[in-house]
């Protein structure tokens, strides 16, 4: 009769020799279906350039996992999608990735710089950087990030935690001249002042009396082909009036001091007509909010299709509207060289640079594409776009063959070596 | 939208008021041949003054000399760089006495040497035509003061632009009367005064 430790020692051993058999099968099993399927594999960030170097070459896998802390490089986000179109089941996880778009659109100026858009989540941080360098950073709103980059070099990169959104210039602008009619006035003369010295080729009328006016320039046919945009200071444009609406309907640009929308051809395409003045009080205009020292004239009766652009309390500033092929901007600050002459240290340049950018909101201009650097405008949606949508791995993450075999080996032999000593000390051979 | 507004400088040293009845007259003109919308009468303006880049072309004349404080010399030259004009005329005529010695030292001071504007420069010719450059008065021609015939204007450029104009001329005299004199005159004296102000107003 054996005694209970016996037993015992009898039920290990033969636990021990089926855990040993179970082994083997196993690892029977999965190398015959490792030959059918080929192997799953994964891969980090860090690891994936070699991994990718091995999975073309010397392993097959079945599927691989990719768990990422930052989007691919678009080199190894295309091995990726050619892996998958090479029928390796490719997927990714990646929680940290912030969805992040960015466009640059080459400002209609001949300053030149972009207009820099980024969609990122409220409140992340965004740095915008080229080649050179950072060039401004600004926490996401609800509309994500938007701003003016005077210069750039060559490509533009929002960077959003991990991700990098990089844009690239793909045209150049090609403008025409200004054209600016008005009164002789202060506001006409310095609205000229401020788009020549922003670079602008400008030709004026500036009505002086029935018997001669001034002119500065030759002035040509109003279309498309000589001017970007016109700029209608008051109501002296009537003269235009016809003209300036066709050039609209062409495809040019026409911003409009709101007392010119009176004039009954731009009223028909002016974003809103012409309030009841609100004169300024001549104080110094302030630096924090130049504008609101200026005298307005509010833009009322606003044209359905317009689009509010600023507003001053409770009356509108600013607003623009598309008509035919061109768009027209209505802005209401009648004496805005008030803002030049009596603002601050920097009023002038300040001036300047608002003015430049309600022309390049409407001016129209010929583009030529040029040689672009590569660009990932959304780098996260590429991934998505061709790898698919994100996914947590279900599987336990695959390992090395030769790891496998050598823990195989080791608990395949400690298992053998433990019957054996068990069998020894109950004295079976 | 802003009328213009004929603006005579005050400043701390000198006579700045020497003419008095010059705006009338200029407006008169200014009225009788344009449209351009100009306030009735004139200001004095504080060259010390924030309140000076409200008029972005003001005059200034006198027969004394003239010494700019530091808040007149950076109100000037702020003034002339954003774009404003700033028309200097001798009272006197004379460019052995006081004020011209005194008003061209200042210029120099803040800006530098002046440019004598050629006689087909556009301030000549920007309304009123007038070919031989700046009309002479007839304070130039009956011998008054340094008893000489001044052919041109020396003036600041700014950008191309005119900042400022050095006047030896005396246009100070040649305007300072009533308006309703011209009626008695065959030429109107002050059409040069529309071509500044037009110059001022659109350039």
């Amino acid at each position: 009769m054996r005694s209970l430790a016996e037993r015992a020692r009898v039920a290990l051993e033969c636990v021990l020799r089926a855990v040993v058999l179970a082994v083997l099968i196993w690892f029977l099993v999965r190398t015959i279906l490792v030959q059918r399927h080929g192997a799953v594999e994964d891969a980090t960030s860090a690891s994936i350039g070699t991994k990718l170097a091995r999975w073309s070459t010397i392993a097959a896998p079945s599927r691989v996992h990719v768990r990422i802390d930052h989007p691919p490089a678009g080199r190894d986000r295309d091995w990726l999608a050619a892996l998958s179109g090479a029928s390796t089941d490719v997927d990714w996880n990646g929680p940290k990735l912030v969805p992040t778009a960015i466009s640059v659109e080459p400002r209609i100026d001949p300053a030149g710089g972009a207009d820099v858009s980024v969609a990122s989540p409220e409140n992340a941080m965004t740095v915008l950087a080229d080649t050179l360098g950072a060039l401004d950073s600004a926490k996401a709103t609800r509309t994500g990030v938007r701003g003016y980059i005077p210069k750039f070099r060559g490509i533009v990169d929002a960077m959003v935690g991990p991700v990098v959104a990089r844009a690239a210039r793909h045209d150049s602008i090609e403008l025409h001249r200004l054209l600016v009619i008005g009164q002789a006035g202060w506001e006409a003369k310095f609205a000229v002042a401020a788009l020549e010295e922003r670079g602008w080729q400008v030709d004026a009328h500036l009505i002086v009396s029935p018997k001669g006016d001034v002119h500065q320039g030759r002035i040509a046919d109003i279309d498309t082909a000589h001017y970007s945009a016109v700029v209608a200071i008051d109501s002296s444009a009537a003269r235009y009036g016809d003209r300036i609406a066709n050039f609209v309907k062409q495809g040019g640009g026409l911003v409009l001091w709101s007392p010119a929308a009176r004039v009954r051809s731009l009223a028909a395409i002016a974003p809103g007509g012409a309030g009841t003045l609100i004169a300024d009080e001549g104080e110094a205009v302030p630096d924090s909010a130049p504008r609101s020292g200026l005298e307005l004239v509010p833009i009322t009766a606003l044209n359905p299709d317009a689009i509010v652009l600023e507003k001053r309390g409770g009356d509108v500033a600013l607003a623009a509207r598309r008509v035919g092929r061109g768009r027209v901007l209505e802005t209401g600050y009648t004496n805005s060289w008030r803002w030049r002459m009596a603002g601050g240290a920097d009023a002038q340049a300040r001036h300047r640079e608002w003015m430049a950018g309600l022309v390049a909101l409407v001016a129209s201009s010929g583009h030529r594409t040029v040689a672009a650097a590569p660009s990932d405008v959304a780098p996260l949606v590429t991934l998505i776009d061709e790898l698919g949508p994100s996914k947590v791995s279900t599987e336990s993450s695959s390992l090395d063959p030769a790891v496998v075999a050598r823990w195989v080996f080791a608990l395949a032999c400690a298992a053998l070596l433990l019957e054996w000593a068990s069998r020894r000390i109950r004295g079976v051979k | 939208m802003t009328q213009f507004v004929f603006a005579t400088a005050k400043y701390a040293s000198g006579d700045w008021e020497s003419a008095p009845s010059l705006p009338e007259a200029v407006i008169d003109a200014v009225v009788r041949y344009t449209t351009i919308d100009i306030a009735p009468t004139g200001v004095y303006v504080d060259l010390s003054s924030h309140e000076l880049f409200n008029y972005p072309f003001v005059w200034l004349t006198g027969h004394l000399p003239v010494r700019f404080n530091d808040e007149e010399r950076n109100n000037v030259k702020q003034y002339v760089e954003r774009g404003g004009l700033l028309m200097i005329d001798d009272h006197n005529h004379d460019i052995t006495g006081q004020f011209h010695k005194t008003a061209t030292e200042e210029i120099e001071r803040i800006f530098g040497k002046m440019t004598r504007l050629p006689k087909n420069h556009e301030l000549y010719s920007c309304f009123f035509v007038f070919d031989d450059g700046p009309p002479n008065t007839h304070h130039e021609l009956n011998g008054y003061g340094d008893d000489l015939l001044h052919k041109y204007l020396d003036a600041i450029l700014v950008n191309g632009r005119i900042g400022l104009i050095y006047s030896s001329k005396d246009y100070s005299s040649e305007w300072n009367f009533h308006a309703e004199t011209k009626k008695f005159m065959q030429q109107d004296p002050t059409k040069f005064g529309v071509n500044l102000i037009v110059y001022a107003l659109t350039r």
